[in-house]
């Protein structure tokens, strides 16, 4: 049975609205297990989408970046952030966010509605096609997250959504390009690194995961 | 001979030799890494001499390429050897030792990997994999202000880099191919893609190669990372970056979008060396002070390549001498940090009568990182700033000209303050202050003098006599 090419463009395009939710949902947390949650979800949504574009196109990559999307960022690194989340369980929230999230909620949403005015003048004549706004947004969303927050683990949440940002231009945009597949195994090999071996250094040694003031490394 | 065998040879030697480091034998991971390291360098010279220019295969070579291949090789080894002395200091590591050797070997390998092969897709893949071999090297002193910064310099460099890899689907998208020697055949497709594609390398390679504003990781993570690492991340990380977002803004010769682009790096480049410039006086700890130097560098350096001509040419004698010059400063400060252990310029004063030979060292090296003839960083700065004046951009040369004076005013007025200020501990031998102060009474060894040593001398004779190989190679990377 062949699903009908419109089915499948309706199903993408709700994909990415509820990918640019996740991203607005991830801003709006001040604990960090539903932001590591969130991020989660946002990956698995990616996956489907990768799913319906093969559907689509027939390219087989795509497929296999689906499988490692689903697998590793929507459920191998979450569940690694999560365990380190219950070994800290002072740092569930993060410190001196809670008061800024309103206003960083709002900013969200100005950069989600700027970045689409800017993706429709300077991008879409080029790349002409409107669906490529959801991941530009996504990585100015992604950027704003990784800046505004302190705790190692939000800011690893933020490290992941740029990086579905940029698998799902790359796949929307280029979905033939070569390497495809090592781009997307190449930044989850750096997730893991920065999960699993750094955030446990830093743990260890530094005993917190908030951010220090180090008079040491400033100037 | 098919020269596909010497790429083959160059990638085999470190890749060997991180495998071989992790053989649980004492000793065996300090000669392993020592010979890769020799033999990547006698590969990478047999590079340069044959002249391989072009494709073969996966592998791609120019000018470019030959130089920056050879400067990586000889840092790799000098700082595998200078590791020798330095890392037995540190009481507890936060890997073992064979583990630092092998991934300082898959390090050198990401960065050979990354200027040799012939796609863009896979120069990404390499630079971002040095991230991965090398953010555990710089916590490797296990202290609090090094976890710290290696977990800003992997966090804020991913980040980064996820930015450069929409400059590689950019390039991909408007032009169909990745591989330099089909993109450099041209003629490309003109649109906003291609500048678009250089502006987004530039943030991405730009934040790993120390540009600013996206440089807020490299003071950190080259002050608290073991010297011999500062020395490869100094000398020849931010060049291997300055190279990636060098082919891809290379790729608009030609096209209408280039003069604009070109304004845009020399504009960020001046901003670095600005502010680099600034900030270097003010420094309290000496290696950030170096840190700050290398941004600098890279600010001007990026300032040639835009310019292209004799500029392109003076920024890569500029990075070759850089990279020895600044590797010996690393080495020589790692030697003040055993003998004083303090950053603190403040507790370090009058190395030159603690150190006999260190803080000369020390104090030439600084001389030689912010230009001062006859060495190889004058020649560089001097070309970057005669491409500048023959342009008729005169505002830029009187940028160039004050980040030049101001750099060398700041860093070396730092520098003689250490090396020849009054000890804080009064007179006294040498023993006795170290005896008073009860501090370590380590003193450098001929290993960690002749390192530096070595280097220097690179630096300087790149300034005074200038290689037909080094001048023929660099010639042939301006379009």
């Amino acid at each position: 049975m062949t699903i009908p090419a419109s089915l499948l463009g309706e199903v993408a395009g709700l994909l990415g609205i509820l990918v640019i939710l996740s991203a607005l949902y991830l801003q709006s947390q001040t604990f960090v297990d539903p932001t590591i949650r969130a991020v989660a979800v946002q990956s698995l949504l990616l996956a489907g989408f990768f799913v319906v574009l093969y559907l689509e196109s027939g390219v087989a990559d795509l497929l296999y970046l689906a499988a490692i999307t689903a697998g590793i960022r929507g459920i191998l690194i979450p569940v690694v952030m999560l365990y380190q989340v219950r070994r800290f369980k002072h740092s569930l929230r993060e410190s001196g966010t809670g008061q800024r999230v309103p206003s960083l909620v709002i900013v969200g949403v100005l950069m989600t509605i700027g970045g689409y005015a800017l993706f429709k003048t300077a991008l879409l004549p080029t790349l002409s096609n409107p669906s490529a706004s959801v991941p530009f947004v996504l990585v100015l969303l992604s950027f704003l997250l990784i800046v505004t927050r302190r705790n190692a683990l939000t800011q690893m949440t933020g490290f992941l959504e740029e990086e579905n940002a940029v698998l799902y231009a790359g796949a929307l945009i280029a979905p033939t390009i070569p390497l495809l597949i090592e781009f997307a195994v190449v930044l989850d090999i750096l997730g893991v690194v920065l999960v699993g071996v750094i955030l446990s250094a830093t743990r260890d040694v530094l005993r917190t995961l908030e951010e220090p003031e180090l008079e040491q490394l400033t100037g | 001979m098919d020269q596909s065998i010497l790429f083959v040879g160059l990638l085999a030697a470190p890749a060997v030799g991180a495998a071989i480091s992790l053989v649980p034998r004492d000793g065996v991971e300090i000669l392993a890494s020592l010979v890769s390291s020799a033999a990547a360098v006698l590969v990478s010279l047999l590079l340069l001499a044959s002249g391989a220019s072009g494709a073969f295969g996966f592998f791609y070579s120019d000018g470019l390429t030959r130089i920056i291949t050879i400067t990586i090789s000889s840092i790799f080894f000098t700082s595998v050897a200078y590791s020798w002395f330095y890392v037995k200091r540190i009481n507890e590591p936060l890997i073992r030792f064979r583990w630092y050797y092998s991934l300082l070997d898959l390090f050198a390998f990401t960065m050979l990997l990354a200027v040799t092969v012939n796609d863009l897709g896979f120069v990404w893949i390499a630079i971002e994999a040095t991230t991965v071999t090398s953010a555990l090297l710089v916590a490797l002193e296990r202290e609090r202000t090094s976890v710290e910064a290696a977990w800003r310099y992997t966090l804020i460099v991913s980040a980064g880099l996820v930015s450069s890899l929409l400059s590689v689907i950019f390039v991909y998208f408007s032009q169909g191919t990745l591989l330099i020697s089909d993109l450099t055949a041209g003629p490309l497709q003109a649109g906003l893609l291609m500048p678009l594609a250089v502006g987004f390398a530039l943030v991405g390679y730009g934040t790993k190669a120390g540009i600013a504003p996206m440089h807020a990781w490299l003071p950190d993570a080259h002050s608290e990372a073991p010297s011999p690492v500062s020395a490869m991340f100094s000398g020849i990380l931010l060049p291997t970056s300055i190279y990636a977002l060098v082919r891809t803004f290379n790729l608009l010769q030609g096209l209408a979008s280039f003069a604009a682009m070109q304004n845009l790096l020399i504009g960020f480049g001046i901003f670095t060396a600005l502010l680099a410039a600034i900030i270097i006086g003010y420094q309290r700890n000496y290696k950030r002070m170096l840190a700050y130097s290398s941004m600098e560098n890279m600010g001007i350096i990026l300032v040639g390549f835009a310019l292209g001509g004799i500029g392109a040419i003076g920024a890569v004698i500029q990075i070759v001498a850089h990279a020895f010059a600044k590797s010996s400063a690393f080495y020589g400060a790692g030697n003040i940090l055993v003998s004083y252990e303090s950053k603190s310029m403040a507790e370090v004063q009058g190395v030159a009568s603690r150190l006999k030979y260190s803080g000369y060292l020390f104090a030439l090296s600084c001389l030689a990182v912010t230009g001062a003839p006859p060495f190889g960083v004058f020649v560089g700065e001097f070309m970057i700033i005669a491409q500048a004046m023959s342009t008729g951009n005169f505002a830029l040369v009187l940028l160039l000209a004050a980040v030049y004076t101001y750099t060398f005013i700041g860093l070396n007025r730092q520098s003689v303050r250490m090396v020849f200020g009054v000890s804080p501990t009064g007179g006294g031998t040498l023993e006795d202050k170290a005896a008073k102060q009860g501090t370590n009474s380590a003193r450098e060894n001929w290993l960690s003098v002749a390192i530096p040593l070595a280097n220097l001398l690179v630096a300087l004779g790149i300034g005074v006599y200038m290689s037909p190989l080094l001048l023929q190679a660099a010639q042939g990377i301006v379009p």
